[in-house]
């Protein structure tokens, strides 16, 4: 087996670490202490990512993309990782790949501009009674003609000041469950479309997470993305691989980032006339997380492969998904007792690090909801889950 | 006309540097490799030649082991047009180098060959000079910056005290220097078409050259360790010191 990366893919990467470090991490510290990216801002790191071709590289180059296999984009996913949320969404682009379900008709209104980087999606799924639940969500939209009548409330939907249209969940048939929720196009700008407030989160400062209101919003056939009642599905589907990139991939580039600090402080903090890194008990916290963050790292390019393999890989998915969250979470905390007090102080970015990796066990499926559905799938299919030999 | 640009596989400038236990090298097992920061100056500027409609085409040449093609590939992913190979697995000496250009030269026939001005592993800075000698064309070492025309070129070059701007004919040899241009990034879709570029691969003895080393490396050594310094009292002090311990005056 081999797990050299291509030349292509060392480029690849090479491109992204640089046009991190040069563009983005500069950034970094204003947008978390001031909480807002200015859109100027914004902009020019756009128009520098997009020069060079890395703006929705997800996305097939059918419609402007960049074309990326899923382990690709996991690569580069590693690589954002490494900056801020708000960064990454404006430099790289969050085009979710559940877009792609448009049709003919809807490529040209919503997909092809959100590649261009001149639309913004965000995903609206999220209700004050609909968590890890989402098929218990309250939002409807009742028939109405050839089109619909939206209604209900969302919120924690991230970037929802910045982007202009979203990807709604509702119920569509109230006696069907799970299997009467659809997706729906929702142009920020329609009639009966509130935008409520930004809720103020621990971390990932910079990108807002807002609630919304919808008025008996006037929806046409054309907004439905893919099948009436298949909604969840599609969702499913779908957000597997971006989990595995924004969450799973993401969380092994920042933790890989904060070792990075550890050890250059490890070797320059000195303390009773020595590195602190010369201490076996600092070594250790260094030694544990790197041995957590290749293994974290290795299943996801094991979980990458399988899906550009099959097109699934949910359950390595899941693993992926609750290994690097929790790595990211146990190196954060330890860069945090390697830095001490500087750690703990807003004048040095580990604390940004400690904030902003709390919700990577949380969102996309909280820690707890993954395990039981990898537990519930080794009660299916047992050792197919873990032994290559089975 | 055609730009010909060598690009040398070298240590990358991040590496902190390591003598081999044996002290006959440096250690470069597990190395981080990159292409020479120089080289990556010339490739830029034959780009920037290509784009003003200068150029039509851009060849990267690099001459060492298998692992070359990575930075030849790299070169390409900027934007080379082409690459060419020549696979030599012992060590190489400027001369030899040199040799082995004006043979791809001669059968290339480049208008204008852009040679970092020296590699940051050996600093040597040797390879573009004695290119220039061999082939018989005017050359212009450490150019800041570079205007071709048809027939001509004017380079501008770094000398001490100041800026020296000389007028030369093409065909010609020129070393680049750091503030010539700043290097671009390899995009993604240029990476993507870096993979169908070819690469043509060779030996020294295609090029009927011998790359045999006339230099013997005895020993590499770290340098002397900095000792750490000492305040004086006053300048009665610092005089003696310089005098009697540091025996500078």
């Amino acid at each position: 087996m081999n797990f050299d990366l291509t030349e292509e893919q060392r480029l690849l990467v090479a491109t992204v670490r640089r046009f991190i470090d040069e563009h983005l991490a500069p950034l970094e510290d204003q947008v978390d202490r001031e909480g807002v990216l200015a859109p100027e801002t914004a902009r020019a790191i756009f128009k520098k990512s997009q020069a060079l071709g890395l703006y929705a590289t997800n996305i097939p180059t059918t419609f402007g993309g960049g074309g990326l296999n899923a382990f690709d984009t996991m690569l580069l996913e590693e690589q954002f990782g490494r900056t801020s949320d708000i960064l990454i969404r404006r430099a790289f682009g969050n085009v979710y790949e559940v877009l792609l379900r448009c049709s003919a008709s809807q490529v040209k209104r919503w997909l092809l501009p959100s590649v261009r980087g001149e639309r913004t999606c965000s995903i609206a799924i999220t209700e004050p009674g609909a968590g890890s639940d989402a098929a218990s969500i309250k939002t409807r939209a009742v028939r109405d003609g050839d089109g619909w009548r939206l209604s209900g409330h969302k919120h924690y939907i991230s970037d929802g000041l910045f982007s202009d249209f979203f990807v709604v969940s509702a119920v569509t048939d109230l006696a069907a469950g799970s299997r009467g929720i659809s997706l729906f196009l929702v142009d920020k700008d329609s009639a009966g479309f509130t935008v409520g407030r930004d809720q103020p989160m621990m971390g990932l400062r910079g990108t807002s997470h807002i609630e919304m209101f919808f008025d008996g919003i006037r929806l046409e056939a054309e907004n439905l993305l893919g099948e009436e009642g298949r909604g969840m599905r599609q969702v499913l589907e779908t957000l597997g691989r971006v989990r595995l990139g924004q969450v799973g991939a993401r969380a092994v580039g920042k933790a890989a980032k904060v070792l990075d600090l550890m050890v250059e402080h490890a070797r320059e903090r000195e303390q009773f006339g020595q590195p602190i890194g010369a201490f076996q008990l600092v070594q250790q916290m260094l030694a544990d997380s790197a041995i957590e963050i290749n293994a974290a790292r290795l299943l996801l390019w094991q979980a990458a492969a399988e899906i550009d393999r099959s097109g699934d890989g949910r359950e390595l998915i899941s693993m992926v998904k609750v290994h690097a969250a929790e790595t990211l979470g146990r190196v954060v905390d330890r860069a945090v007792q390697v830095f001490g007090g500087s750690g703990f102080s807003k004048d040095q970015p580990i604390e940004r690090y400690y904030r902003d990796a709390r919700i990577y066990r949380i969102f996309d499926g909280t820690s707890e909801i993954h395990r039981t559905v990898l537990g519930g799938a080794l009660m299916k299919k047992g050792a197919a889950l873990y032994d290559p030999a089975s | 006309m055609k730009v010909l640009v060598p690009v040398k596989r070298v240590i990358d400038y991040n590496v902190k540097v390591r003598v081999k236990a044996d002290q006959t090298g440096v250690e470069l097992a597990n190395v981080k490799m990159s292409m020479n920061p120089f080289d990556e100056i010339s490739i830029e500027e034959a780009l920037r030649l290509r784009e003003a409609g200068k150029a039509e085409e851009v060849i990267a040449v690099s001459i060492g082991v298998q692992q070359c093609q990575e930075t030849i590939r790299t070169a390409l992913a900027m934007g080379a047009d082409r690459g060419i190979h020549v696979l030599h697995d012992g060590e190489l000496e400027p001369l030899a180098v040199a040799k082995m250009l004006k043979a791809i030269a001669d059968k290339e026939g480049p208008s204008l060959i852009l040679v970092g001005k020296q590699a940051i592993d050996d600093d040597c800075n040797q390879t573009g000079q004695m290119l220039a000698a061999l082939l018989g064309w005017g050359q212009a070492t450490f150019i800041s910056k570079l205007e071709v025309g048809d027939t001509e070129l004017t380079a501008t070059r770094e000398v001490d005290g100041g800026l020296e701007t000389l007028t030369l004919k093409l065909p010609a040899v020129l070393t680049t220097d750091l503030r010539l241009n700043e290097p671009r990034y390899a995009s993604l879709p240029n990476i993507m078409k870096a993979k169908k570029k070819p690469i043509d691969q060779m030996s020294p003895a295609d090029l009927g050259v011998d790359p045999s080393p006339r230099l013997e490396t005895l020993r590499v050594v770290e340098p002397p360790k900095r000792e750490a310094g000492v305040i004086v009292a006053d300048v009665a002090e610092l005089v003696e010191k310089l005098r009697n311990v540091a025996k500078v005056i």
